[in-house]
């Protein structure tokens, strides 16, 4: 059984600036207190098409994922590590992040796909950001039984953390609108 | 804790990863050219490269070998051969 949802978002600024604001979400020293389950990121491997202009990065991700006492029981532990995959297109001004978790495979799957584009009303200053995420219970797991109230709590809890990200985006933004307003 | 091999399994949440410095280097080198160059068009040359060599050796000695290798099993379903890749998007 698979839980999948969308959402959309508009960030009243350009895409230039948004995708900008990403590649800072987790490591922002102020917004760290936001995104407390975000424990480390580590840039695995860089590609730059000098060509066509496309940037290739891979990132793992630590995550801080505690879930109920029973979880914890079946589970074993409340790291979890996954891995960002992310193509920004300079040409096409288009960003898309894939990521997928490593560990707790035996149990869990989930996908999250993250587009950063231009608007196609206002192009040159906003940007839509759409995310698709997927969550998937492995059946034969010892969770299976519980698959979809796991499923569910899961899909709670990465919209309340997918609302904290656009939060600290955000403000990233601002901040950066202010820093070139200034120079 | 994080990637790296486990030293003291003791040792509290927030104790700093060995390679957190070069990482933070690499990162603000990385974040100033992307927001300055890449973005504006400039993506004639690659940059940060030392910053990047030092942080990518310091990840080699230290990375978790078991961790690793799944890292790479799903990094290579995210990207199945660079090369389709490739050559699916510019077709699009």
């Amino acid at each position: 059984m698979v839980k999948a949802y969308r959402q959309e978002h508009v960030y009243k600024h350009p895409w230039e600036r948004v995708s900008a604001a990403s590649w800072r979400k987790f490591a922002d020293p102020e917004n760290k207190r936001i995104l407390s389950h975000i424990l480390e990121v580590d840039t695995l491997n860089r590609k730059l098409d000098t060509e066509t202009g496309k940037l290739h990065t891979t990132r793992a991700l630590t995550i801080h994922a505690p879930g109920p006492w029973f979880l914890h029981r079946i589970i074993g532990q409340d790291i979890c590590h996954c891995v960002e995959s992310t193509v920004v297109d300079g040409k096409s001004r288009s960003m898309q992040l894939t990521t997928k978790n490593i560990s707790l495979k035996k149990f869990i799957e989930v996908e999250e796909r993250i587009r950063y584009d231009p608007h196609p009303d206002n192009p040159s200053a906003w940007t839509v950001c759409s995310q698709e995420t997927s969550i998937r219970i492995k059946p034969l797991s010892a969770l299976a039984s519980m698959a979809e109230k796991v499923e569910q709590k899961c899909a709670e809890k990465f919209m309340q953390n997918s609302a904290k990200g656009r939060e600290v985006m955000e403000r990233i933004c601002k901040y950066m609108e202010a820093e070139s307003a200034r120079i | 804790m994080g990637l790296l091999k486990k030293k003291d399994s003791t040792s509290a949440r927030s104790s700093t990863s060995p390679c957190a410095d070069l990482r933070n280097a690499y990162h603000n080198c990385f974040n100033k050219w992307y927001s300055e160059k890449f973005v504006k068009g400039q993506w004639d040359k690659e940059e940060c490269v030392a910053e990047w060599k030092k942080y990518r050796d310091c990840l080699s000695e230290n990375l978790d070998g078991k961790l690793l290798t799944r890292i790479l099993e799903v990094d290579g379903e995210l990207n199945p051969t660079k090369q389709d890749a490739d050559s699916k998007e510019s077709s699009s």
